[in-house]
């Protein structure tokens, strides 16, 4: 078994992860993202934020402005995405379907989130679609070789872990 | 700015400062050891003077936090690289967490600047001045023009 080694070669590691996030989120919510900022949010010194990002800006995936304004690549927002997309749908499977209270969730999905496949994101999504549609466990079909072949995230995912994250913050939106 | 949310914020940003001084204390320590290459012999002895210079750093904002009645409480996660470094890329990487430290020092010195404490403005003064120093002297070392004045 030599699934291990994956842990190291994963192309974001769980820091970067959080930088990534962390940089899309505060643009966001106040239209700009500064190495000050970063840190407080992750609680974190400026240093650690400088160094990270450093190594993110080698790999192209953030940038920064004259006045020293952080923003994602395009590249560093379809993985941000994609990961905040996969902590939405893991966390909603430990919810929805292992009866795991959400604080306890939210941590555990947080911990693999940069982990997780693009595939089992994807059959994630779907599992919670089919019993969302009321339909029982033995009808599933995860679909691995038609999930395999499509860009991540898609409208489809998108749209189911909106729906989740709906159910997650409690506004309804996620309400049949 | 009252009083009380003064010496909050001053609380709050002096023991961001001494994790900031902490983390960058290990991270020259780190760096002192990992350097490698013929600029060892010249670079390994700026990266532990610098570490033990960062070292009385975090102390002297331990003491000003609990002259301001609060407690020293750094948080501290440091991640190094587990890999060798040349001169030019050990003095580079301390480059960014000085860099880091003197923004951390200027924020400090803007928010307290005109609040009546005369004696944590004038630290913050020094500081600034002496976290300057240090990031010219480094960007000399990379043969970079200074750029702490703008």
């Amino acid at each position: 078994m030599s699934d291990w080694r994956e842990f190291d070669q994963n192309p974001v590691s769980h820091s970067a992860a959080h930088h990534l996030t962390t940089i899309q989120q505060l643009h966001d919510e106040f239209g700009y993202a500064r190495v000050s900022d970063v840190a407080r949010h992750l609680g974190i010194t400026r240093g650690s934020v400088s160094v990270t990002l450093k190594g993110l800006r080698q790999r192209g995936l953030v940038v920064e402005d004259d006045h020293k304004h952080l923003s994602l690549s395009e590249e560093g927002l379809r993985i941000a995405r994609g990961i905040r997309i996969k902590r939405i749908l893991i966390q909603a499977l430990f919810r929805e379907v292992l009866g795991i209270p959400d604080e306890v969730a939210e941590t555990d999905a947080c911990k693999v989130e940069h982990l997780v496949s693009d595939v089992t994101a994807i059959s994630t999504a779907k599992l919670l679609k089919h019993i969302e549609d009321g339909k029982s466990l033995s009808e599933f079909s995860p679909l691995v070789d038609e999930a395999a072949s499509g860009a991540f995230p898609d409208a489809m995912i998108q749209e189911i872990a909106d729906q989740m994250e709906g159910r997650e913050t409690g506004d309804g939106r996620g309400e049949k | 700015m009252n009083s009380m949310m003064h010496r909050e914020e001053a609380l709050r940003r002096l023991n961001e400062l001494l994790s900031e001084e902490l983390e960058a204390s290990i991270r020259y320590l780190h760096l002192s050891m990992m350097v490698h290459g013929i600029d060892r012999l010249i670079v390994q002895k700026i990266l532990q003077e610098n570490h033990e210079e960062t070292l009385e750093h975090a102390q002297q904002v331990g003491e000003k936090i609990l002259q301001l009645g609060g407690n020293p409480s750094p948080r501290i996660r440091v991640e190094v690289e587990g890999r060798r470094f040349t001169g030019q890329e050990a003095i580079a990487e301390a480059l960014i967490f000085e860099k880091a430290a003197l923004e951390g020092y200027r924020e400090l010195l803007e928010r307290i600047d005109g609040s009546g404490d005369v004696v944590l403005e004038e630290f913050a003064r020094q500081q600034v001045a002496v976290e300057s120093e240090h990031v010219s002297q480094l960007q000399m070392l990379l043969v970079e023009e200074s750029d702490v004045g703008q």
